[in-house]
């Protein structure tokens, strides 16, 4: 089911100073997508997802489920949370703890009434989905976080519901559980064509997770698009930035070429990807990610996205070094492979290709 | 909704300042007035004749001894059992646990009286055992002193001292130690240099709460004090109004108002040690259990203190009161006492009208009174935990407001009050006293129980399509029983045997249980006394064992109910 969110707004008033959460968002959530709200601490995620789901209201604004309205400011319309026929797992899975994992998940089905051997079978069938087949009598304060979090995931699904909103709900986890968990999640919820509507601050989560990204900052969307649009091609700079480790070059455009835009920058003349909205004198912000640096080795020859620096630092992380590296004045952060024979203080020259440098343009 | 939302916090800060203020205020106007009847009128009167009474003096030294010295003597015990427990290798150690819950089940009276009988000059058990086997003159022991009274308040408090002391032992930082060790000092250097004055803070908290305890303690005071005419402030204010020809409020009053001085004081003063010494633990706290200090010879005789207070502790007292409810009069245990054992006195009490309805009373006032304090706990708890605006937080000062004051004095200021209302001498003025004085016994686990309720359990039920009545009955209902359980059990309990306000407050008619004890006690009739307290402590176990049943009952309901 798609949603939609029309001129949103929420203020919060605490100790006498007004918090705008939400500043007229508009949003269309797309039908059986998982959807990802991803932003800093503080930037009113869980106050969208509370406004959807119906725990909050909205100061202003018209919030449209399927065919129904289930929030309107002019038509006077407020749909509360127990007939929006909506699952939500909570960032501190809410599971009660003085029910059984049986109870826990029939729960949605009790309210409904739903006859007892119907409520059984539908139980069982989702606990063996995700995997908790065996525990029904198990007290639900006897389960370890990752249970637990399963039990929450089973308490939505059971009731079939045609969207589900997750507020962070790996967070809770310890980093390896939560990778694993990670993948199972999605290939539950494509599985089961489903709209999800997933919060998380993490962006290893939103970009691994999601079939589309809205990136949110202050109570707003400032870029939506798909994980790879996002971490590649973004026009913003606060995108690029909190989306993954950038490197952010000033400079001005000095030409555009048929296939490259050439700018002026303080390490040099860099060719980048073209941008339709700029032009010869503007000036522009580049985004390079650190990966995408290579290190020439041996003797570097002059050529066009050659530039030499020294380096500051290098810091061994497993999987590769993370260099800091000094280019005219302007310090780069570059992902250098382990085998490489590097070290510090080393003048090197640096390479990129201009596909991987895009301009942003907000 | 949102109105009857708005309108419960100032309507709960009227309720519970009424209960709390009430009686401070009435106590302050109280002490200026001439007298009960004539409330308002300022005079300095009853000040000056009470405080130049030549008497005042003796008293004041008798308090000041009398507090301090059972402050002492229940902060060395906890050290000491604090020390055993949390430090040594002490075997069986539960019985520590059992040492720092159990005692506060016994009623302060019945606890006071047991020791009476065992060492009163004239007929005290162990008086009477030792006169025999060593064919004495005298008896070597006389329960009615100073001595005495530090005694057994001593003991009544030591739990309290305990529960403060032993947890800031455990995360008591033992690098410390380890380092005086190192440099060559004994375990006993090392105690006395390092682990004792660290833990100056909480000793110094655990001495002071004591004080204010004893302050307020009327039990001792009355049942051991006062045969030995040895006065303190609680006995003296009780002997103003309950003694004597004419009952004077007003210079009850007026004394009053210095004990309710010496208690604000030391309240404040515990606070801010307590939030001292949380500073110093939060500092050194760690997350591993230090090594335990090997006992070696000296393990069984220091265990055998511990059985030994744990016995004179909680099975003595229960013990005595047993034997002497059943023999004829006191004698030493022998074959003789067993064979002219009878239930004559039980008879005797269940015969006598008033002690029938002081049971009547108390049961009463346990079921219907802890019922309305634990329904007014439910509402204060939900504010000060779940609103939490300015106004939740005066609620919360208000709510503990008048519980560290000496009862014998909030007994007072309720008095000044009551008279002028048709509330007076009835069972409802014991009733309102009683909830306005242990609020904090329903409030404690109610506020517990809804900080369990995170607002995401309620949040998540409704999203699962659970209306507001079907969340509150499946969801909050059943989360709060356990605390509304044992909120309603501490506050039955304490109301079955309460004794302090009820000697203000209860008139003919509307005698209590423990005034009645007191009375028996006054005209030294042990043995129907004994039978009487059996009796209190079986009510109130009663009521603790259906309380139990009906909460388990009804968590059970909800589940079948689904
Ligand atoms: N009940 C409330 N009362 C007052 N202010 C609130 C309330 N709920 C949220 N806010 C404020 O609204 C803003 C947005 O909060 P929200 O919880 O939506 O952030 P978030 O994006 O979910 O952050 P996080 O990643 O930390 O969970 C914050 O500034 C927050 O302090
Ligand atoms: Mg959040």
């Amino acid at each position: 089911m798609e949603i939609s969110i029309k001129r949103v707004s929420k203020d919060f008033f605490s100790e006498g100073k007004k918090i705008k959460a939400l500043s007229n968002v508009d949003l269309t959530i797309p039908a059986n997508q998982i959807f990802t709200l991803l932003g800093p601490s503080g930037c009113g995620k869980t106050t969208l997802l509370r406004c959807i789901v119906g725990l909050e209201t909205p100061d202003s604004g018209e919030i449209t489920i399927g065919e129904e309205i289930v929030w309107s400011k002019e038509k006077n319309i407020f749909v509360p949370p127990e007939k929006r026929g909506l699952s939500m797992v909570f960032q501190t899975y809410a599971i009660w703890p003085h029910m059984t994992v049986f109870d826990n998940v029939a729960y949605p089905l009790q309210t409904r009434k739903e006859p007892k051997e119907e409520i059984r079978s539908k139980v069982e069938k989702t606990l063996r989905f995700v995997q908790l087949e065996g525990f029904e009598n198990r007290p639900a304060t006897k389960l370890s976080g990752g249970q637990q979090q399963r039990v929450a995931l089973a308490r939505a699904l059971v009731p079939e519901p045609k969207v589900i909103l997750f507020d962070e709900p790996l967070s809770n986890l310890d980093a390896k559980l939560r990778e694993e968990t990670r993948k199972e999640l999605r290939s539950f919820l494509t599985e089961l064509k489903i709209t999800a509507v997933y919060v998380t601050h993490d962006r290893i989560e939103a970009l691994s997770l999601s079939d589309a990204i809205a990136v949110m900052m202050d109570g707003r969307w400032v870029e939506i698009g798909t994980p790879k649009k996002i971490y590649f091609d973004s026009d913003h700079r606060f995108v690029a930035d909190f989306i993954g480790q950038a490197n952010l070059i000033s400079g001005k455009v000095a030409a555009i070429e048929d296939s490259y835009t050439i700018v002026d920058s303080s390490i040099g003349t860099i060719a980048c990807q073209k941008s339709p909205d700029t032009s010869v004198g503007n000036g522009v912000t580049l985004c390079i990610r650190p990966e995408f640096i290579k290190v020439i080795e041996g003797e570097a020859r002059e050529g066009s996205n050659i530039f030499r620096g020294r380096v500051e630092s290098l810091l061994f992380v497993g999987d590769a070094y993370e260099g800091e590296i000094v280019v005219a004045d302007t310090r780069l952060i570059v992902r250098i492979e382990p085998t490489a024979i590097v070290e510090e203080g080393d003048e090197i020259a640096l390479s990129f290709d201009p596909d991987h440098c895009f301009v942003l343009s907000k | 909704m949102l109105n009857t939302r708005t309108a419960l916090t100032p309507s709960l800060i009227a309720i519970v300042g009424f209960l709390t203020v009430c009686p401070v205020v009435m106590l302050v106007f109280g002490s200026f007035s001439e007298g009960i009847g004539a409330f308002g009128t300022f005079t300095l009167e009853k000040y000056i004749e009470s405080y130049t009474d030549p008497e005042f003096a003796n008293i004041i030294v008798n308090t000041v001894i009398f507090t301090i010295g059972s402050a002492f003597v229940a902060t060395l015990l906890a050290l000491f059992l604090a020390y055993l427990n949390t430090r040594t290798n002490i075997p069986f150690k539960f019985l520590f646990r059992i040492i720092s819950i159990i005692p506060m089940m016994i009623p302060h009276i019945l606890f006071s009286v047991s020791w009476v009988l065992l060492l009163n000059p004239s007929n005290g058990l162990i008086n009477l055992f030792l006169r025999q086997i060593l064919s004495l003159e005298n008896s070597p022991f006389n329960i009615y002193t100073l001595g005495g009274m530090i005694l057994v308040e001593g003991l009544l408090d030591l739990p309290i001292a305990y529960l403060i002391l032993a947890p800031a032992m455990a995360a008591f930082d033992v690098s410390l130690e380890e380092s005086s060790k190192v440099s060559g000092a004994s375990n006993l250097r090392t105690l006395t240099r390092v682990t004792l004055p660290v833990l100056r803070p909480a000793i110094l908290a655990s001495f002071i709460l004591v004080i204010v305890r004893s302050l307020a303690s009327f039990a001792v005071p009355s049942i051991i004090g006062m045969p030995g005419r040895i006065y303190v402030l609680a006995t003296h204010i009780y002997r103003i109004i309950a003694t004597g020809f004419a009952a004077d409020f007003g210079m009850a009053a007026a004394v009053g108002m210095s004990a309710l001085a010496a208690s604000i004081t030391l309240i404040y003063l515990y606070r801010y040690l307590t939030s001292e010494s949380e500073k110093y633990v939060t500092i050194s706290s760690r997350g591993y259990r230090p090594a335990l200090i090997e006992l070696k010879n000296a393990k069984y005789p220091l265990f055998g203190i511990v059985a030994l207070l744990s016995f004179v502790l909680i099975v003595l007292p229960v013990l005595v009161l047993f034997y002497t409810s059943l023999v004829p009069y006191s004698m030493v245990p022998s074959a003789k006492a067993f064979s002219m054992m009878s239930g004559k006195h039980w008879l005797q009490v269940l015969k006598d009208p008033i002690s029938l309805l002081s049971l009547k009373n108390s049961v009463f006032l346990g079921i219907v009174g802890a019922s309305l304090g634990v329904i007014l706990s439910i509402f204060v708890s939900y504010v000060i935990v779940k609103v939490r605006t300015p106004a939740a937080g005066v609620l919360e000062s208000l709510s503990f407001l008048s519980f560290s004051f000496p009862g014998i004095v909030i007994g007072v200021g309720f008095m000044w009050f009551f008279v002028r209302t048709p509330l007076y001498a009835t069972i409802w003025s014991l009733l309102i006293g009683y909830i306005a004085t242990y609020l904090p016994y329903g409030i404690r686990p109610l506020t517990s129980a809804f900080i369990q309720i995170h607002s995401h359990l309620e949040e998540s039920s409704r999203v699962c399509g659970g209306g507001t009545l079907y969340t509150l009955r499946r969801i909050i209902i059943p989360l709060l029983i356990p605390g509304v359980v044992s909120g309603w059990i501490l506050m039955a309990t304490m109301f079955v045997r309460e004794l302090t306000l009820s000697v203000v407050l209860s008139r003919p008619g509307t005698e209590v249980l423990a005034v009645q004890i007191l009375r028996f006690a006054e005209d030294g009739l042990w043995g129907k006394l004994s039978a009487l307290g059996i009796m209190m402590i079986f009510i109130s176990s009663t009521l603790v064992v259906i309380a139990s049943l009906i909460g388990t009952k009804l968590t059970k309901v909800e589940e079948e109910s689904r």
